[in-house]
C-alpha cells in the first residue's frame, strides 16, 4: 500500500485530467439543500467531497435506473441482440460503504450466471474513494464497512491541507502521473487513523457482531416484531430504491410507435411492493406487508448473508433517511438480536 | 476489485432469446392450448424433463413456461400454456409459422437417476400435468428402466382435462396405473369424482421403493404432502416443482425467491425436504 499527500488544488488538478480521459461523476450539492448527489462533473470545483450520504448511490452507475439491454425487430423473420451499453467512467469521491456496496453486486451478478450489462460497466469503471464521517443514520460500524479493503482504485482521507491518498491499484498509479502529490508525512498518517477512530465512533449500532446476524435470524421468522415494524410500513418501496444492495429488477417492454420493433428494458424494482411476488394467476406469495419486510430483511441479512458469506447491506442509512414514517433497520436487527437471545434462554432453560 | 470481473467468462447473450417457429397448435381446453415449437438454429433445446423455458413475444413481453414434452435428439419442443396473462395472451392468438423467442432452459429438472429402478407415483392437480407431462413421457419410453408406474390426475371438470389422446394411450398401458378423477361430480362424467387426495386411500404402495412426483396448485400440496406421509412415503422421496413470478430466469431478479432459494436456479424442481421448514415455499 502506498499513501502519498495531496493538497486540494492537486484534487481539482485530478479531476480535470480524468476528465480529459473519460467521464467522471462525484457528488454534487443540490442547490439551497442538504442533500447530495452523483452526477456528471462539469466543474471540478463544483465538487463536493465533504458530504454524508447521496440519495442515490453510485450503483445507478453500473446498473441503470432503465437500461435497456436488448433490441428486436418484428415482421416476418423477428430477430433480437443484445444491448451491452457501457463507457470508461470515473466515480469520484465514494464512501466505503457504497464500495463495500458494488463489491457485493458484483458477487450476486455473476454467481452462476454473469451479467453481461454489469460486468462490462464495472470493467470499465473506476474508482477515487474518499472517507467520511457518519451521521445519526449511518452505522457502517456495525456492518464492518467503516472500511473496505478493495473495489477502488485510490482512496483519499482527510487531513489537514488536502488528503492523504492511498493507491491500491496500478490504474490508480497511473492517474495521480502528472499530479503533484508528496510522500505522506508520519504526522498525516495519524491523522488518517484519527479520522476512522473518529468514524467509528458511532452510537447507532448493533446489539451483535455483525458476523452472527444469520444465526440470530435463524429462529425469528414468526416473531410479532415483523408485524409491529410493518404497521407503520407504507410499502412504498423507497427504502430499496436507495439501497446500494438492492438489485432486483422488473422488465419492461418498448415497443417502437410504428410497432415493427422495440426495446426490452429493465428497471429498479422493490420487494417491498404488493404485486412483486405475484404470478398471473393471482396467487400472490408475499400478500402482507408485515411478510414483505420480513423477506426484505432476511434477504439482506441472511438469504445473501448465508448464499454470498456477507451481508448484504452496507450500513449507509440510506433506507431509514428516506423512508416517511422512518423505519429504521437498526432498532429492528436489534429487535431481532432479543428476541432471538430470549429464545436461547428460553430453550436453555 | 473484490471479484475480479475482467477475468470474468462474459456471457453476452443470457438475456438474448432465440428464436423458434411455432409449428402446430393443439387445442387443449377453454383456457389452455398446447404450442409446438421448432428452434430456428436446428439444435436441439437440451433440457431435462421440469425444467422450463422463458417465452418471448417480442413487443409484448416475456414469461417462464415448463416444457411439457420430453428431451429428444430434434429441435422440437412443447409448451401447455393457460391463458392468463399478456404473454400468454399473446400465444393464444399465434397461429402456424409465427415465431417466439426462447431462452433456456433454466433450472433442475426432475432428478431422474434417482428414479430409476423406483415405483413411481405420479400426482398431478389441474395444469400440474403440464411439467410432469415431460417426466411420465420419457418414464413411458424407457418403461423398463422403472418399476411399478402409477399417476393421479384430478381436475376441477371433465372439460379441464389435458394431453386427452395421450391419456387415452397412457390408459390403455397394462405397465401403467392411471387414475383420474373430478373435483365435483359432473353430467360428462361418469368416473372417480372428489379431490385428488380421494384417491389415495386405494392405493397399494411400498413407502421403501417409492418417488411421489406432486405438481399442481399450492392449496394441492399440504393435503397431498399428509396422504403420501400416512402412506409412509420419505421426505426425500417426494418430489415437488414450484411456481413463482420471475424476469430474468438466471438468479438475478429477485422475483422468485422462496426465503434462501431462487426458484428459478434452485428449482423449480425440490424435495420436501429441501422446502419444508421454508416458511414460504407453499
Amino acid at each position: 500500500m502506498t499513501l502519498r499527500a495531496i493538497d486540494y488544488q492537486a484534487v481539482l488538478a485530478l479531476i480535470q485530467s480524468l476528465m480529459q480521459e473519460a467521464k467522471v461523476v462525484a457528488p454534487h450539492q443540490r442547490e439551497g439543500e442538504r442533500q447530495w448527489s452523483f452526477e456528471e462533473v462539469t466543474e471540478p470545483a463544483n465538487v463536493c467531497l465533504e458530504y454524508t450520504s447521496t440519495v442515490l448511490p453510485p450503483k445507478k452507475y453500473a446498473f441503470p435506473t432503465q437500461e435497456r439491454f436488448l433490441r428486436y425487430e418484428l415482421g416476418e423473420s423477428p430477430k433480437a441482440e443484445p444491448i451491452i451499453e457501457a463507457e470508461p467512467l470515473v466515480l469520484f469521491g465514494v464512501h466505503t460503504c457504497d464500495i463495500y456496496a458494488l463489491n457485493c453486486l458484483d458477487i450476486a451478478m455473476t454467481d452462476e450466471h454473469v451479467d453481461p450489462n454489469w460486468v462490462a460497466r464495472r470493467k470499465q469503471m473506476r474508482i477515487v474513494g474518499v472517507d467520511c464521517l457518519p451521521d445519526e443514520y449511518c452505522f457502517c460500524a456495525s456492518m464492518g464497512t467503516a472500511t473496505v479493503h478493495e473495489g477502488y482504485d485510490l482512496f483519499l482521507t482527510p487531513v489537514d491541507g488536502g488528503y492523504v491518498v492511498e493507491v491500491a491499484t496500478e490504474a490508480g498509479e497511473e492517474m495521480l502521473t502528472n499530479i503533484p502529490t508528496k510522500e505522506a508525512t508520519s504526522a498525516q498518517v495519524a491523522q488518517v487513523k484519527a479520522h476512522l477512530n473518529k468514524k467509528m465512533q458511532q452510537e447507532h449500532k448493533l446489539d451483535c457482531d455483525v458476523s452472527t446476524l444469520p444465526l440470530h435470524f435463524s429462529g425469528v421468522a414468526d416473531s410479532e416484531l415483523w408485524e409491529q415494524h410493518a404497521e407503520r410500513c407504507y410499502s412504498c418501496g423507497t427504502c430499496n430504491l436507495v439501497c446500494p444492495t438492492c438489485i432486483c429488477y422488473d422488465v419492461l417492454e418498448q415497443l417502437n410507435l410504428a410497432l415493427d420493433g422495440g426495446e426490452r428494458v429493465r428497471v429498479w424494482d422493490s420487494c417491498m411492493l404488493e404485486e412483486f411476488a405475484t404470478v398471473a394467476t393471482g396467487e400472490n406469495f408475499r400478500e402482507e406487508r408485515s411478510q414483505r419486510l420480513r423477506h426484505r430483511f432476511f434477504r439482506k441479512y441472511s438469504y445473501l448473508f448465508t448464499r454470498y458469506g456477507q451481508p448484504y447491506c452496507c450500513g449507509c442509512g440510506r433506507c431509514v433517511r428516506q423512508c416517511l414514517v422512518h423505519i429504521d433497520p437498526v432498532p429492528i436487527l436489534n429487535d431481532v438480536i432479543a428476541e432471538s437471545q430470549k429464545g436461547a434462554t428460553v430453550r436453555g432453560a | 476489485m473484490a471479484l475480479n470481473v475482467s477475468t470474468l467468462k462474459a456471457e453476452p447473450n443470457l438475456y438474448t432469446p432465440e428464436m423458434a417457429a411455432l409449428t402446430e397448435v393443439v387445442p387443449q381446453t377453454e383456457l389452455e392450448t398446447l404450442f409446438k415449437f421448432e428452434l430456428q438454429s436446428g439444435n436441439p433445446l437440451g433440457h431435462e424433463p421440469g425444467q422450463f423455458v422463458q417465452v418471448s413475444c417480442l413487443g409484448i413481453g416475456e414469461a417462464p413456461i415448463s416444457v411439457s414434452s420430453m428431451p429428444c435428439p430434434e429441435p422440437t419442443f412443447d409448451l401447455c400454456v393457460r391463458n392468463v396473462g399478456n404473454v400468454t395472451a399473446a400465444l393464444h392468438n399465434m397461429t402456424a409459422g409465427d415465431a417466439v423467442g426462447i431462452r433456456g432452459p433454466f433450472g433442475h429438472g426432475f432428478p431422474i437417476d434417482a428414479l430409476k429402478g423406483k415405483d413411481l407415483l405420479f400426482v398431478a392437480g389441474g395444469i400440474g400435468l403440464v411439467p410432469v407431462r415431460s417426466l411420465i413421457q420419457m418414464v413411458l419410453a424407457n418403461r423398463d428402466e422403472y418399476a411399478a408406474v402409477t399417476i393421479l390426475y384430478g381436475f376441477k371438470t371433465p372439460g379441464e382435462m389435458l394431453f386427452r389422446d395421450e391419456i387415452a394411450q397412457w390408459q390403455e398401458r397394462e405397465d401403467v396405473d392411471l387414475r383420474l378423477t373430478v373435483d365435483k361430480p359432473h353430467s360428462d362424467w361418469d368416473g372417480h369424482v372428489g379431490v385428488i387426495t380421494t384417491l389415495f386411500p386405494e392405493l397399494e404402495i411400498q413407502p421403501d421403493r417409492t418417488k411421489a412426483i406432486v405438481v399442481g396448485p399450492p392449496i394441492m400440496y399440504r393435503f397431498v404432502l399428509q396422504e403420501c406421509k400416512l402412506k409412509g412415503i420419505g421426505d426425500d422421496d417426494i418430489i415437488l416443482s414450484l411456481e413463482r413470478r420471475m424476469r430474468c430466469g438466471v438468479g438475478k431478479c429477485g422475483h422468485c425467491q422462496i426465503n434462501n432459494k431462487y426458484v428459478c436456479q434452485d428449482g423449480p424442481v425440490f424435495t420436501y425436504n429441501d422446502i419444508k421448514f421454508m416458511w414460504e415455499a407453499i
